[in-house]
């Protein structure tokens, strides 16, 4: 038999109201599951439509923004904006797959876009070539990122989550302590790079596709392998279900967890470079931002699942595009994506309750 | 260079206090079992209630923090409902709660226009004579009274932690759940208790940060100190004394900033402003380094309450 | 005589799985009654529903003749029903008197202290133990903690007092100790419920008996009016004897421990130097006390935690080193005392938890591509060999498995790589008889085909049956062997000699 429990009630009520028990249920079915957590995404929805309400944006406004995302030009834009929400939904997901709380997915970005323009400062390869090298880097600069806090947990017992988000803080300043210095360009009053050279731009390959969007879909691809099919997507399944049964049956713990911690930092990484290199074209101080959360969410909701990230990340880029939209037509903060993201996630997350739980009354 | 020495170590405790309350705020509530990640958004909703207090509604400054502890607990409602009741992931409820505060209060600070506004705050306490004693008297006696509230503040937790009953139920709830519900401790009701009444404190420390020590609002302000709260948590071993002198150590990493550019020491500023960061993680290694596997972490911390597995 | 208390007709269920069964329980003041019954049979359950943790899904509870519904352990306690589980409810890093105040609630917190202080000693001297108030409770014995969680109940006055399982963790001498105790306590008046499997105990100290089997209460009768083997019919039905087993020569040795030392984080040595070795086609019991090296000793042998010092020496293979993955090419099997520990992940399918300790081998797939379909004929082979019970398909999640089948698949993984050594630890626990008893022919047949068996358990009747020489551990060694038939009064002994 599995494991029924029955769990703490609320504070007990004696006698008058009889006392409240939870149940863990096993087994509900699909089309349940699917209404309570559409009926909890829907709240969530309400709730954030209520706040931009007293913001002072009309659901009839906001209805038309996001109508808006339907015209080619914004469809375009959604298109290139999910290729490193997408990146960076792979890159939590693949972390979370094992238990390492990846979130200095900002700092992995942004010592993606460093490498990546310090490899087009230096000119290193020749043009036919400088894309990929760039790409190279970006990968290798999100994996360094992300392996200093591998070596900081595993060495000195570091917790992951506060190591990676304090390193976002150091990256952020790094960038900085570029962008306002070195690599400024000095035709511009801005903390910004100087331009990539055209062969260094992922361009548009036809239909309102990014090249970047290649990239996306090809780590969607690989990752999805990686998990599914290889053997070590299937080791990597013990090591996040049941570390201590994993070790002793002999599953390479260490060579698995290095190799997946590696690669959440090289999709984040490569998430940094796609950004930079189609959207901008060039380092700027806040190509990184918001994406921490979005990367949490996406992985959340697509339940770590590289095929389902794809679709996810799609539809966190409409809320990227609309928040972008907001923020220059109502002077709405960006950070208002966050917060819906962060609704989003509650809801969705107090739906599983509910999925799991069976609440009863009892006189 | 004296005057140096001296203004910096005078200017301390007001950096430290925020990070002395948040820690003390999160010791409070992980001591009952729950991990708490909230700090850095609780900060911010404190921070942005106590200014907006005193720019819209002209309030003194002591009510607005007052107002920024209400407007953190209320928020917590939310963490600990989540956590507490529906047993949603520690760590994924932290990180939402936090996200949704930065969103919120940005929003809000951003439509009802306080950004960058000049706040009237608290006049520093004079403690004559006491404040005349050279060296000492600056910094010991002329500081605004949040820091000597802060210390019998650590005081009172203190008290209550390991000297009442109140205090022996949270901290049983967060050692062994299911001692606790087997003594007739409700494990829910004392943890909510203490996650509110942490984030009570945690409020306070923001609300400090924007009433009393910068004296404005701006978004995302509180840049990281939440986080650096929590690792100071780990730091002190969920002790509230150890908590106050690790804040107090980070109070004057941050203070020793300004200061070194003040003094015209050409040091990168950039790379300069990492250094609370880049200190916190040092500290975290010393704290593994040193302590080999031993810690005084709660014992259930992070785990719902699930009562009594049938086998 | 009047009633203490009373059960009717009590229901219970869990996600549509019946605990409790129209079960029904009557006990008088001033008597010890035994609840007898096997792991599973809903005794704890039953009992948990009178110290208000589990609300009946039916039933009636009644309390010195008056019908109650209990809306949780604090209301019980406060009518009088004082519970200890079998798993201590003490919160460690306190110390005794703040357990004892939290769970008897005083107004004041200094005022308490000193009031529960006062309590702590006079109860103690009552019931002739020695407890110290202000020692913490992770540094004392097993027994002593026990002793607390009585103290503590006795504290707030019970006149019902349930034990659930009070000896399985104890010597023989501190079980006798205890029930002494116990019979005081009941000849003051109090009404004692004795939640056990152990026959004798009841024989020897119960005035009345209840028999649960499958959720139900079978029947209750006065324990000196029925035979062991009457009462053991009652509780299980019937068992089968063990198979034969053959004699041994003198074979080569297996596995070869020497000297393993490991000391805990917090600097509490727990393997001091344990020696022994294993030969071919035997079964090496460990017995000891529970808390003396032996769940240590089974995590270091098995590659769960890496030893102090000290060597693990595999025939063939030479020193192990800290790599388990070196152990299960050595065709080392583990079979750990805590399934969902070491042995299963539970959140994953029997299929993959069946085939991942061989895809090592090849036998499922390349690196870059897993052959499922391989894994799945495997599983379901094995299944059907090892009876593993409730598998509609293996791709079902192993948590989904009752304690004796999760075993069962444990053994079926394990044994099919054909071991040379098998580390088994409490191998039987939380196990009903008919599966305990399938658990130990795997383990007869393997020492027939020639592995050498480490069998380290607490129970000492399991350890006596099954094994050729027995090694007994105390404060992380082992201090004595026996050869078999080994004398239980000698390894009892040995068992917690201070020396």
């Amino acid at each position: 038999m599995a494991t029924p429990v029955t769990v703490e009630p609320a504070p007990a009520s004696p006698h008058r109201f009889g006392r409240i028990t939870l149940d863990m249920r096993q087994n509900l079915p699909p089309w349940k599951q699917a209404v309570f957590l559409g009926g909890s995404l829907a709240i969530g929805l309400v709730i954030s439509i209520v706040i931009l309400a007293f913001a002072g944006i009309s659901p009839g406004e906001l209805a038309g923004e996001l109508a808006g995302v339907a015209n080619a030009d914004s469809l375009r834009n959604t298109l290139v904006q999910a290729a490193p929400l997408i990146l960076v939904g792979l890159g939590a997901s693949l972390a979370f797959r094992i238990g390492f709380w990846n979130l200095g997915i900002e700092g992995q970005m942004m010592f993606g876009g460093i490498f990546a323009t310090a490899v087009s400062i230096a000119e290193i390869g020749p043009p036919s070539l400088r894309l990929l090298f760039m790409g190279i880097a970006a990968a290798l600069g999100g994996m360094f990122w992300v392996l200093v806090v591998l070596l900081l947990k595993t060495r000195f017992r570091v917790n992951e989550i506060i190591a990676t988000l304090l390193l976002n803080y150091v990256a952020m300043y790094f960038l900085f302590h570029l962008l306002y210095g070195a690599w400024q360009d000095a035709r511009s009053a801005f903390p910004q790079s100087t331009p990539y050279k055209p062969f260094e731009r992922l361009n548009d390959i036809g239909f309102n596709v990014n090249a970047g969007l290649l990239v996306a879909i090809a780590g969607v691809l690989v990752a999805g392998w990686f998990i599914h099919m290889s053997r070590a997507g299937f080791y990597m399944r013990f090591i996040s279900s049941n570390p201590g049964m994993a070790k002793v049956v002999g599953v390479p713990i260490q060579t698995v967890t290095f190799w997946i911690v590696a690669a959440s930092g090289a999709c984040c990484g490569l998430a940094g470079y796609v950004n930079v290199a189609s959207q901008e074209g060039r380092l700027t101080q806040s190509f990184a931002d918001g994406y921490v959360f979005s990367g949490v969410l996406i992985a959340f909701l697509a339940r770590n699942d590289p095929i389902v990230v794809a679709v996810v990340g799609f539809l966190i880029s409409v809320l990227f595009i609309t928040g972008q939209q907001l923020q220059v037509f109502y002077q709405i903060p960006f950070t208002m994506v966050q917060m819906i993201e962060a609704i989003i996630v509650i809801a969705v997350a107090s739906s599983e309750f509910f999925i799991r739980h069976r609440v009863r009354w009892i006189r | 260079m004296n005057d140096f020495f001296i203004n910096w170590l005078a200017s301390a405790p007001v950096t430290a206090v925020p990070y002395a309350l948040a820690a003390l705020g999160l010791i409070l509530s992980e001591r009952s079992g729950v991990l708490n990640l909230t700090a850095e958004g609780l900060m911010l909703v404190g921070a942005l209630a106590g200014a907006g207090a005193v720019l819209s509604l002209h309030v003194h400054p002591a009510l607005a923090l007052i107002i920024a502890m209400a407007a953190a607990s209320l928020v917590s409602l939310l963490f600990a409902g989540l956590v507490v009741v529906l047993r949603v992931n520690q760590v994924i409820a932290g990180l939402a709660v936090v996200f949704f505060c930065q969103g919120l209060t940005g929003l809000i600070g951003t439509v009802a226009g306080w950004q960058n506004k000049q706040i009237d705050s608290l006049p520093s306490l004079n403690i004559w004579p006491l404040s005349e004693i050279p060296v000492i008297g600056r910094i010991f006696f002329m500081q605004d009274p949040i820091v000597y509230l802060t210390i019998a503040i650590f005081f009172g937790v203190n008290y209550v932690l390991f000297r009442t009953m109140l205090g022996l139920r949270i901290r049983s709830v967060g050692e062994n759940p299911a001692a606790a519900d087997a003594a007739g401790v409700s494990v829910s009701l004392h943890r909510i208790i203490a996650i509110v009444a942490g984030s009570c404190l945690i409020g306070l420390a923001g609300g400090y940060i924007s009433v009393v020590s910068v004296k404005l609002w701006v978004t995302g302000m509180t840049g990281g100190r939440g986080w650096i709260a929590v690792a100071l948590v780990v730091f002190a071993r969920w002790a509230p004394w150890p908590a106050l002198w690790g804040a107090l150590l980070f109070g004057c990493i941050e203070a020793v900033i300004p200061r070194i550019a003040a003094a015209g020491i050409a040091v990168p500023q950039y790379l300069m402003l990492m250094t609370p960061y880049l200190a916190t993680i040092a500290v975290m290694v010393w704290v593994g380094y040193r302590q080999s596997a031993v810690t005084r972490e709660p014992g259930a911390l992070g785990q719902p309450h699930v009562r009594e597995e049938r086998r | 005589m009047s009633v203490a208390l009373e059960l009717e007709g009590i229901r219970k269920s869990f996600d549509g799985v019946v605990a409790l069964n129209d079960a029904v329980f009557r006990a008088r003041p001033g008597e010890v009654h035994a609840l007898l019954g096997e792991n599973g049979a809903g005794k704890s359950s039953l009992m948990n529903v009178a110290a208000g943790l589990y609300a009946p899904d039916a039933g009636r509870i009644i309390i010195g003749g008056e019908a109650v519904s209990l809306s949780g352990p604090s209301d019980a306690r406060a009518r009088g029903i004082g519970m200890v589980h079998q798993h201590f409810k003490l919160v460690k890093p306190f110390t005794i008197a703040e357990n004892i105040l939290l769970a008897n609630r005083r107004p004041s917190y200094r005022g308490g202290m000193q009031d529960i202080r006062a309590a702590i000693k006079k109860q103690a001297a009552e019931l002739g133990f020695d407890l110290d108030p202000e020692r913490r409770v992770e540094g004392l014995t097993v027994a002593e903690q026990q002793q607390v969680e009585i103290v503590k109940v006795l504290v707030g006055g019970v006149r019902i007092l349930i034990l659930d399982e009070p000896t399985a963790v104890l010597t023989d001498a501190e079980a006798e100790r205890l029930l002494e105790t116990i019979s005081g306590l009941a000849a003051s008046g109090t009404a004692i419920v004795l939640v056990t499997h152990k026959l004798h105990e009841v024989k020897k100290y119960a005035d009345a008996v209840t028999i649960m089997r499958g959720g139900k209460t079978v029947t209750t009768l006065d324990p000196k009016q029925a035979t062991a083997a009457e009462l053991t019919e009652l509780t299980v039905g019937q068992t089968a004897p063990l198979p034969a087993r053959s004699q041994r020569g003198n074979t080569s040795t297996m596995l070869n421990v020497g000297a393993l030392t490991y000391a805990r984080p917090d600097g509490r040595v727990m393997l001091n130097g344990a020696t022994f070795f294993v030969r071919a086609g035997e079964i090496y019991g460990i017995a000891g006390v529970s808390g003396n090296g032996q769940a240590e000793l089974a995590e270091t042998l098995i590659g769960a935690r890496e030893p102090t010092s000290g060597e693990i020496f595999l025939d063939g293979v030479g020193n192990v080193g800290n790599a388990p993955a070196t152990r299960r090419a050595a065709a080392l099997a583990a079979i750990p005392a805590d399934r969902y520990a070491y042995a299963l992940a539970g959140g994953l399918s029997i299929a993959d938890n069946f085939s991942v300790a061989s895809i090592r081998s090849g036998r499922y797939g390349s690196l870059a591509m897993i052959d499922r379909a391989a894994m799945r004929r495997d599983a379901a082979a094995a299944v059907k060999e090892y009876d593993v019970q409730g598998v509609r398909n293996v791709g079902q999640k192993a948590a989904l498995l009752s304690g004796g089948n999760a075993q069962k698949l444990v053994i079926a993984r394990e044994f099919s790589r054909e071991p040379a050594v098998i580390v088994a630890h409490s191998p039987s626990r939380g196990l009903d008889a008919r599966a305990s008893a399938a658990v130990h022919e795997s383990l007869l047949a393997a020492r027939e085909r020639g592995a050498g068996v480490v069998l380290i358990s607490e129970d000492l009747d399991e350890v006596l049956s099954l094994s050729d020489r027995i090694g007994v551990m105390n404060k992380g060694r082992i201090v004595a062997e026996f050869d078999r038939p080994a004398d239980r009064q000698a390894i009892g002994r040995a068992m917690v000699d201070h020396a």
